[in-house]
């Protein structure tokens, strides 16, 4: 083992450390304890970020060093006692140095007792009552509920709903990506009644969230956005994924379900009752007159002798079926032919997800929040349609795909693959080699650069393009991956 | 396999110190620190022109805060050793010692860019990017410049140069040899770059001061004739053999007016007007590529890539045209062996990464070196065995 790894577990900044790592795993002891047991050099934890001061990190911080501290204490007390004592007290001075050397391995395990014993005494219970009076609040409600559901673009898909109802009607929906039952509540909490539309992302984690969610939330529409390999550490089967975010389907008795076709994965749970999204229509509505470029789409939707003229910043073809799904809702929801398209026009592409810009003269297309299969695929193929002197993708490759992780990644290197870059930037990790491989069987002949350290890269992008080049970045890893 | 390491070198005793801090970190060392291939080592010449080496040097906070001296305080100078290639040493009880692959001078001015440190490389027999000595010899030499140029047949404005010692003992007869030229004139040190002390002069008044500010500057002065009709473009240059070209460019300035060191660095190009079609680069804003007539335009490219062979610039340089826009006749001002901020800028718009050029150039310059390493460098003779 290397000495600088050992030090670093007993610097004084290792309670913070561990901190950090509990903060940026969420308080959850399985992906905390994962990266404890993982982690080799302690003084490289906190690299692209450091501890909020929150008042729960204060208190196990404060918590976690008078551990440490005491168990110090009573280390040199046992030493000096087994030095000075006349008496038989030599079995002081191993326990006293062994409690003076094992502080860091034991005190990141007891934390997790005052953690836990807080969580089913305090955390839970007041959840229960917050989530029993959401559920009050959202059955009552008198205004059409929309969920959303599914491995990816369920965050794109609420923000676009957003931006295309709120043309005509009051809207509201769950801030940025809080997508879990503690969310749901304080979401709940804020409802004055008088909306017209409320729409509530699901952020599955675990078997049967979607039911549980759809329980309390009372949705009255429900959109299913995809299904890939996502939390495959808990779901362990992209069926079993499947099938949770599916019962949103069943909640809803199969009307009112709208699911992307172009999801391979959804395909086995299509029911017939279901209204299927793709870019080729909605329904009976049919999409036609497509334009793509780096500046966003143009395309025409048609049903009849009815013809919307719709326009968006939003980047790749992907995204003409949510487009599409927005504007034939709000259609049925009220909004005239002319608020959709001027609603639609509205849209943009959201901070990191296919958000394009220009840096010294090379197009940018940052998708660093994609973090699963499907979304890498969309990416791939817009890089291959859109034209560049140069074209570059990066990824550090995607986290918690269990058991699919080696499969995942192939499949991604031949994505890769098909999009023909001149360079593939790779962040050096656990699933490069899987990369590799899969872009060594589809045979990809431009060159591949590995990056050692992502922050640096992501820092000097600059330097590291030119006038003409597109560089597509997909997903990027925080501090507990590997 | 590990990494080519690469010495970048910069600071030193120069008026152009803290911009070679700038071009070292900024366009050097960033982009290598994204390199598959190399590995960059700072190698910082402080103002007294001690060398020092440390991973922090690298960050340019460290010179931005002024925290420099006080960190230099905490560390040793390097030794150096030359002769089959070149070694620094961190001097210790147990000294560390890194054999250097290929040194980048990324130093502007004096004690750097004028070849001094390139001559210590040739004698070091290592690898090193840009200009050779004798090149940047004559390239920091305005008026030597000129003359090597002139005898090219590349057009040059009417000049006179002298040394700054006779213009103190008598001068009168200076004053009298630069009465061949017609104002407006142009009053610069031979040596300087970043356009330091350089001053447009109108009358014999103002020619008397500008000379007498060059003179504490420099040892050798060059007084020389302004064009009419001026467009003022720079071409920044790479390659030995074969040079190519980026985009002619063209800093905007109001009319008058000069590209001098304060619109170069200090004020980001804000003396002039900016158009539709400007670039801020290093130093500041430049219309990119210039806006000149096809012919003129390929014109300038030409006499500067001829220039740049003229001088025998290898690796890197940036040449400076002047062009008289109604009689279509380019003029060769001035090559700067190693451009601030290597006009990065200029190359990413051209096509060309930051990282591409760093990477291109120390390719360049092992090319150059591998050649070298070929060439005979010693003869047997019975000369000694006669004496």
């Amino acid at each position: 083992m290397n000495l600088r790894y050992l030090f670093s577990m007993y610097s004084l900044s290792y309670p913070k450390v561990i901190i950090y790592m509990l903060q940026t795993s969420e308080y959850r002891t399985s992906p905390y304890l994962n990266w404890l047991w993982r982690t080799k050099d302690f003084s490289k934890v906190q690299y692209r970020k450091s501890l909020e001061p929150t008042n729960k990190a204060k208190m196990l911080l404060l918590l976690l060093s008078s551990g440490i501290g005491a168990e110090i204490l009573a280390g040199i007390a046992l030493i000096i006692f087994g030095s000075i004592s006349f008496t038989d007290a030599a079995w002081c001075w191993p326990i006293g140095l062994a409690l003076l050397l094992a502080y860091p391995l034991i005190w990141p395990h007891l934390i997790i007792i005052p953690l836990e014993f807080g969580r089913v005494v305090f955390v839970l219970p007041n959840q229960s009552r917050q989530i029993k009076a959401a559920n009050k609040i959202f059955a009552s409600h008198p205004g059409v509920k929309i969920a959303v559901a599914g491995s990816y673009g369920k965050t794109t898909m609420k923000e676009l709903l957003y931006t295309v109802l709120s043309e005509g009607k009051r809207v509201v929906a769950t801030p940025a990506n809080k997508n879990v039952s503690s969310e749901h509540a304080k979401f709940a909490s804020g409802l004055d009644g008088k909306e017209d539309i409320l729409i509530i992302e699901y952020g599955e984690g675990a078997p049967g969230d979607v039911s549980r969610f759809a329980s309390y939330t009372h949705p009255t529409y429900g959109i299913i956005t995809g299904i890939a390999p996502a939390h495959l550490d808990r779901y362990k089967t992209l069926a079993a994924a499947a099938a949770d975010i599916f019962s949103l389907a069943i909640y809803l008795k199969n009307r009112n379900v709208y699911v992307n076709g172009e999801a391979e994965a959804a395909k086995d749970f299509i029911k017939p009752s279901y209204t299927i999204y793709t870019q080729e229509g909605v329904g009976k509505w049919k999409v036609d007159k497509v334009e793509v470029s780096s500046k966003g789409l143009n395309f025409n939707l048609k049903q009849g002798r009815t013809t919307l003229h719709l326009h968006s910043s939003l980047l790749g073809r992907h995204q003409i079926g949510p487009l599409a799904l927005c504007a034939v809702l709000a259609l049925d929801l009220g909004l005239k032919k002319t608020q959709v398209e001027r609603s639609v026009a509205k849209t943009e592409p959201f901070p990191h997800r296919m958000q394009p810009y220009e840096l010294g003269g090379a197009w940018i297309i940052d998708d660093t929040y994609n973090g699963n299969i499907e979304g890498i695929r969309v990416g791939t193929e817009l890089l291959k349609e859109l034209s560049a002197k140069r074209k570059i993708y990066v990824t550090p490759g995607l986290v918690d795909q269990g058991e699919e992780t080696a499969k995942v990644h192939s499949l991604m290197g031949k994505y890769i693959a098909d999009a023909k870059p001149d360079l593939v930037v790779l962040m050096e990790n656990s699933v490069t080699d899987y990369i590799l491989e899969g872009l060594r069987k589809a045979g990809f002949k431009g060159e591949i650069q590995m990056v050692g350290d992502p922050l640096a890269f992501y820092t000097n992008l600059e330097t590291f393009v030119a006038a003409g080049d597109l560089v597509l970045m997909q997903n990027d890893w925080p501090d507990n991956y590997a | 396999m590990s990494k080519t390491k690469v010495a970048v070198v910069f600071g030193s005793r120069s008026t152009e110190h803290d911009i070679s801090i700038i071009t070292a970190i900024a366009s050097v060392i960033k982009p290598l620190e994204l390199s598959a291939t190399y590995e960059p080592i700072p190698i910082y010449i402080d103002k007294q022109g001690r060398w020092y080496s440390h991973p922090k040097l690298k960050d340019i906070a460290l010179y931005t805060t002024g925290q420099i001296d006080k960190f230099l305080t905490k560390q040793k100078p390097l030794a150096l050793q030359i002769g089959d290639g070149l070694k620094i040493f961190w001097p210790s009880l147990k000294p560390k010692s890194v054999k250097l692959d290929v040194v980048f001078p990324a130093t502007h001015g004096t004690h750097g860019e004028d070849g001094e440190l390139m001559g210590l490389l040739e004698m070091a027999n290592v690898a090193y990017v840009g200009c050779n000595m004798p090149s940047s010899v004559i390239a920091m030499d305005k008026a030597l410049a000129k003359i090597v140029a002139g005898h090219a047949g590349i057009t040059t404005s009417k000049f006179v140069w002298f040394y700054s010692r006779d213009f103190i003992s008598d001068n009168q007869e200076v004053l009298a040899n630069l009465s061949v030229l017609t104002y407006p004139l142009f009053v610069k040190p031979v040596h300087l770059g970043s356009s330091i002390a350089i001053s447009r002069v109108v009358n014999a008044k103002e020619l008397l001061n500008a000379i007498e500010v060059a003179a504490h500057y420099d040892d050798k002065i060059i007084v020389e004739e302004a064009v009419k009709n001026l467009i003022e473009v720079t071409v920044p240059i790479i390659g030995n053999e074969e040079p190519k070209a980026a985009f002619v460019e063209q800093p905007v300035l109001r009319s008058g007016s000069m590209f001098d060191f304060d619109s170069k660095y200090l004020r980001q190009g804000k003396k002039g007007q900016a158009g539709a079609k400007t670039a801020t680069g290093a130093q500041g804003y430049s219309k990119l590529p210039a806006e000149l007539p096809k012919d003129l335009y390929e014109k300038a490219e030409q006499t500067a890539i001829n220039t740049y062979k003229a001088i025998g610039c290898s690796g890197i340089a940036r040449v400076d045209l002047l062009i008289d826009s109604k009689a279509k006749k380019v003029y060769f001002n001035e090559v700067n062996p190693l451009p601030g901020s290597l006009y990065a800028h200029n190359w990413k718009k051209s096509g060309m990464s930051n990282l591409k050029l760093v990477e291109t150039l120390i390719e360049l310059a092992q090319d150059r070196f591998k050649r070298k390493q070929q060439l005979t460098t010693s003869f047997k003779t019975t000369y000694l065995a006669q004496y």
